[in-house]
């Protein structure tokens, strides 16, 4: 097996390809063989774990492009989530507009308002500009909860499944496919973001924004777009979960998850393709796999516990988990598995 | 080793996890035959309702045990209990119904509205009946496979209106009432009652102020209140912040003088001990149970098994109220095997929800719960609450006395007929 | 004017105290550029701490609140040597992360010690009202305005005269040139986290006594971020004058615009405050070169 050492490419194309020998190749098709065939097999019990990840996995996705290549802090994601799901919901029951037009609506809508909160990026940046993605959340959430003729407030909005023409998507296997297609395609199209002129612009700002400025890169209308990238994701993120949850409400997307969100972006590792998969993919079963298999094994092995253990525990075990995983490798999953990888090339020379 | 040596372990290993995996995930499902009777509970166990979902699932799982152990189960059924923690986050509520829809359960029962509001939609669409303990008006209408245990905060402020109206009111005309509602469905459910029925029952609603459950101080809302004059004050919200709306009435010198009256969801031991007997004094409170320690059939064992379990939930009404959702969970699996067999219903999916709802919750007629709360009747197809009925109670020396020796009923809104409901 | 000056004083009194609990994020921020976001978390178990002294075990007041501050001096010291130490001169964002992981283990082990979900404390103040003027207000709330303004006086003349203050600005600046002053950046960090922990668990206590022990306390430690954005990250001066603005701004909020719009007023404030003076009211302003 021939796996690439040094660089010896005779082509511009060969020269920028991801997958750049055959057994990539191969391994890339085995791997999209095994995502698109995974539902024949999945226990039942796990397609709600397998699908929510995929819908979080377009929103990190979005938060990535918007943190990790850009590097602005944002600290308001469920909010603009929280727009494309609302959008989504009034479109598909007010005016009756097909799935997938509503779905890009979404996305444009919650893009739109994640530029209107990325204008403070004109004269502040860092941390402060994470400032006004927190206002964003907050003012979002209100107005969603107080707008009560269009969101029904705290009853929130039922929405129906997605739907093209006349195939519904009503049962866990076709939810699957359908997220996870798009899931696919937002990791497509964000990779290939990163390695464009937009992504280098992006991660010139993200190193140094003022010798970016001085290289003619017109960094404000950068800093827009990055957030309009993002969001536009988090919205599309947003528009699946409505048609998959079927209830939405301003509940739904609080600060917490918010937070949450950058944790998982950060545990997986900012900046590259593989971090938000492996973020969302460990957080997400982490806290599922606690809440539905740990704590009531717990409760049924462990005769008399005092009350909150299992809850506690919970809580415990994800806090600690989080905690221990950056001890371990402070830049995320991506970056340890970039260093096996380096490893396993100069195997048995990888000091 | 060489380097395609060390690539074939690695695969191998690979493998190995992915098999395992897949093996330890359908050795985690249970095997289809002989599947006990089980019924599901999603409970905010921690986040911020903990202190009234602590003490109800500890009430929910103590009368359960009681049913097995003692009662041999229902008609010499066991019946099996999946319990999660929501951590009162709708997200997570809407994920665990659909584990309990999964895990094969019969229903499922759920305590706080916000929980059910977020899950009742996917729970409608598969005929997964449930019920709620402490509800409001958009669980239930439009009634669909969702079942109310007690009367809603709106029907505790209809209650309280009328009894105030026939038994307080003395002045001419149309008495003036102001609210303090919780930004929650807990509070909006009083909103949209006093919207539907004050002027049907004769009630001028002069202000109304929302609070958070975080505030530490009302007194500029209770300033604004105090100017329009008000005759009533409802408060619907939970203990912590309707303490402190006492305690700033007091100040303000609103209080001894105002008739101050709470809902349900903060009318317990708790508010007593957070704002003081003094403060508290003369306080009037809608509650749907008897109180605790009364002299009712079913008092006897629930004080049992609260003192010797659970000791420290003496005096919290919220446990009785988790012991009667128990007993009526079994009452209503013991309908549903007078009419269908144990194998159809033990296997949990859409064909024995449809059971147990048709011959299960629907045959509910009348049952008293032991006389722990108002009798229980599932079987109006319009009407989806179990106990349509309260008591009033007052608070006198920190004791909460209940001033109706009967059930005080509190009859149907049909807030589908009005257009404004449900925005 | 009666509900004028009644708005006012209330609203004072409420900001005050949300800009202690804030004043502990400025510390934390100023010593190491960390984003404490287990602030809530922090004021939460220092609350239920307190509860387990004083009610659960029957200390007297005193001592149950000496023990209160041993043990927010002992959290602060081992969340620094545990979780933090190990990522000394790691990206800011990983610290960040580490202290959301914080948060949630310190949620957990509160509901595992303490699984009642409410609690409340016994009364330290006395419980009559006073009046100024017109207006009625708690003797509560007065005292933890009063006991906020004390703190603040105290930790910035420690933080301007003080070798240890001068030694956590610095820190705050630039952490290698200040190991290279051979000052040890460890027990620095130690230090700012446990007066951090030692101003949550008094700001707790007083909104406690207020209120109750229950996870809405998590929620007052969001509002008070929004009191340390409007400051300045890095200025107790920023918090002080914040908090009341912030408290103000509710109370009037909500009697102009009815009460619904009191949980927006802050955000609002911020953003508008942060296209005209980009470093909150009272930060200090950044200069950069490439």
């Amino acid at each position: 097996m021939s796996l690439p050492c040094g660089t010896r490419n005779f082509s511009y194309n060969t020269d920028i390809a991801i997958i750049r020998t055959k057994t990539q190749w191969v391994l890339f098709i085995l791997f999209l063989l095994l995502l698109f065939t995974l539902p024949l097999y999945l226990p039942s019990s796990w397609f709600d774990i397998v699908n929510s990840i995929g819908i979080l996995l377009v929103a990190i996705i979005g938060l990535n492009i918007l943190m990790g290549y850009c590097g602005q802090l944002s600290l308001g994601h469920a909010g603009f989530m929280a727009v494309g799901a609302f959008t989504t919901a009034i479109l598909t029951n007010s005016l009756h507009l097909p799935y997938l037009a509503s779905f890009f609506c979404s996305g444009l809508s919650a893009g739109l308002i994640g530029l209107i909160f990325g204008i403070p990026s004109l004269r502040v940046k860092g941390f402060y500009l994470a400032i006004s993605t927190i206002a964003a959340q907050f003012i979002i959430v209100w107005i969603l909860k107080n707008w009560t003729d269009v969101t029904h407030g705290a009853n929130g909005l039922d929405v129906l499944q997605a739907s093209i023409g006349n195939f519904v998507f009503d049962s866990e296997a076709k939810q699957y496919y359908l997220i996870f297609s798009i899931a696919s395609l937002s990791v497509l199209f964000a990779t290939n973001l990163a390695r464009s002129r937009i992504g280098r612009a992006f991660i010139a700002i993200r190193d140094n924004d003022l010798a970016a400025e001085v290289m003619g890169i017109n960094v404000f209308n950068y800093k827009l777009l990055g957030f309009f990238l993002g969001c536009f994701f988090a919205g599309l993120a947003g528009s699946l979960y409505a048609q998959y949850k079927g209830h939405i409400s301003y509940e739904d997307f609080t600060f917490q998850q918010s937070i949450l969100y950058i944790g998982m972006l950060i545990v997986g590792g900012l900046g590259s393709s593989l971090g938000p998969i492996l973020g969302t993919v460990l957080i997400e079963s982490l806290q599922k796999g606690l809440t539905y298999w740990v704590a009531p094994w717990l409760e049924q092995t462990v005769a008399f516990l005092p009350t909150g253990f299992s809850s506690g525990l919970n809580l415990m075990v994800f806090g600690l988990a989080f905690i221990l995983i950056l001890i371990f490798e402070p830049r995320g999953l991506a970056h340890l598995w970039s260093l096996f990888k380096g490893s396993y090339r100069l195997w048995p020379f990888s000091y | 080793m060489k380097k395609s040596q060390l690539s074939v372990v690695i695969t191998l290993l690979l493998v190995l996890t992915f098999i395992f995996t897949n093996v330890l995930a359908c050795t985690s499902q249970t095997p289809t035959q002989n599947k006990p009777l089980k019924i599901g509970f999603c409970i905010p166990l921690t986040g911020i309702a903990a202190d009234k979902g602590a003490p109800i699932m500890h009430g929910q799982l103590d009368a359960m045990k009681y049913i097995n152990d003692e009662l041999g189960g229902v008609e010499g059924n066991k019946i099996e209990i999946a319990w999660y923690d929501s951590n009162y986050d709708s997200q997570k509520a809407t994920a665990i119904v659909k584990k309990l829809m999964e895990d094969g359960c019969l229903f499922f029962t759920v305590v706080s509205s916000k929980e059910m509001s977020a899950s009742k939609e996917i729970a409608n669409r598969a005929g997964f009946p449930g019920m709620v303990c402490f509800s409001a008006p958009s669980c239930t209408h439009p009634p669909q496979h969702i079942y109310a245990q007690l009367p809603d905060y709106g029907d505790d402020w209809a209650a309280f209106s009328r009894y105030y109206l026939k038994n307080i009111w003395k002045g001419q005309g149309k008495p003036k009432m102001a609210l303090e509602l919780l930004n929650n469905s807990t509070g909006y459910g009083v909103r949209d009652a006093a919207r539907a029925a004050a002027d049907e029952l004769g009630i001028e609603i002069v202000a109304s102020e929302e609070h958070s459950a975080t505030t530490i101080s009302e007194t500029d809302a209770l300033t604004r209140i105090k100017a329009k004059n008000p005759d009533i004050l409802f408060i619907s919200s939970t203990p912590t912040p309707t303490a402190i709306i006492l305690k700033n009435a007091s100040d303000l010198k609103m209080i001894p003088g105002l008739t101050v009256a709470c809902a349900h969801a903060s009318f317990t031991k708790a508010l007593i001990d957070l704002a003081g007997k003094d403060v508290c004094h003369d306080i009037y409170g809608v509650y749907p149970t008897v109180s605790w320690g009364d002299n009712v059939p079913g008092m006897a064992k629930m004080l049992e098994y609260g003192k010797a379990r659970h000791p420290e939930y003496t005096g919290n009404n919220d446990y009785m109220i988790g012991w009667a959702s128990s007993l009526i969970n079994a009452e209503i699996i013991k309908q549903a095997l007078k009419t269908s067999s144990v194998d159809a219903l033990s296997k949990g999916d859409a064909a024995a929800w449809q059971l147990v709802e048709k011959n299960g919750f629907q045959n509910v007629k009348g049952y008293d719960v032991g006389g722990l709360h108002g009798p229980v009747d599932f079987s109006d197809p319009v009407d989806k609450r179990g106990s349509k009925s309260v008591k009033i109670f007052q608070i006198k020396n920190g004791e909460m006395v209940a001033l109706t020796t009967d059930w005080v009923d509190a009859p149907n809104i049909k807030y589908e007929n009005l257009d404004w409901f449900g925005k | 004017m009666d509900t004028l000056i009644q708005n006012s004083i209330t609203g004072i009194a409420i900001g005050m105290v949300y800009a202690l609990i804030a004043l502990g994020f400025a510390l934390i921020w100023k010593s190491s550029r960390v984003a404490n976001l287990a602030l809530g978390q922090l004021v939460l178990i220092s609350s239920w701490f307190t509860y387990g002294m004083l009610i659960q075990l029957k200390f007297p007041f005193w001592f149950g609140m000496i023990m209160t501050i041993a043990f927010a001096v002992l959290l602060g010291w081992l969340i620094e040597r545990l979780a933090l130490r190990p990522l000394i001169g790691q990206p800011i964002l990983s610290l960040i992360a580490v202290t959301l992981g914080l948060a949630y283990f310190l949620e957990g082990l509160t509901a595992f010690i303490w699984p009642q979900g409410q609690g409340y404390l016994p009364k330290a103040f006395p419980q009559e009202s006073i009046k100024i003027g017109p207006a009625t207000i708690q003797q509560e709330l007065l005292w933890g305005a009063v006991i906020s303004l004390v703190l603040f006086i105290l930790l910035s003349i420690f933080f301007k005269y003080h070798k240890m203050g001068i030694a956590m600005r610095a820190t705050a600046d630039d952490q290698l040139a200040v190991q290279a002053c051979a000052v040890p950046v460890t027990t620095i960090f130690s230090m700012s986290w446990i007066f951090a922990c030692i101003v949550a668990a008094i700001g707790g206590i007083l909104i406690s006594s207020i209120a109750a022990i229950n996870y809405g306390l998590v929620e007052t430690g969001f509002k008070s971020f929004s009191v340390v954005i409007l400051g300045g990250m890095e200025s107790f001066l920023g918090c002080i004058v914040a908090g009341p603005i912030i408290g103000l701004c509710e109370t009037f909020g909500g009697w102009q615009f009815g009460s619904s719009v009191k949980e927006l007023i802050p955000f609002v404030i911020i953003i508008i405050v942060i296209m005209f003076k980009p470093f909150g009211l009272f930060g200090e302003e950044r200069i950069e070169r490439i």
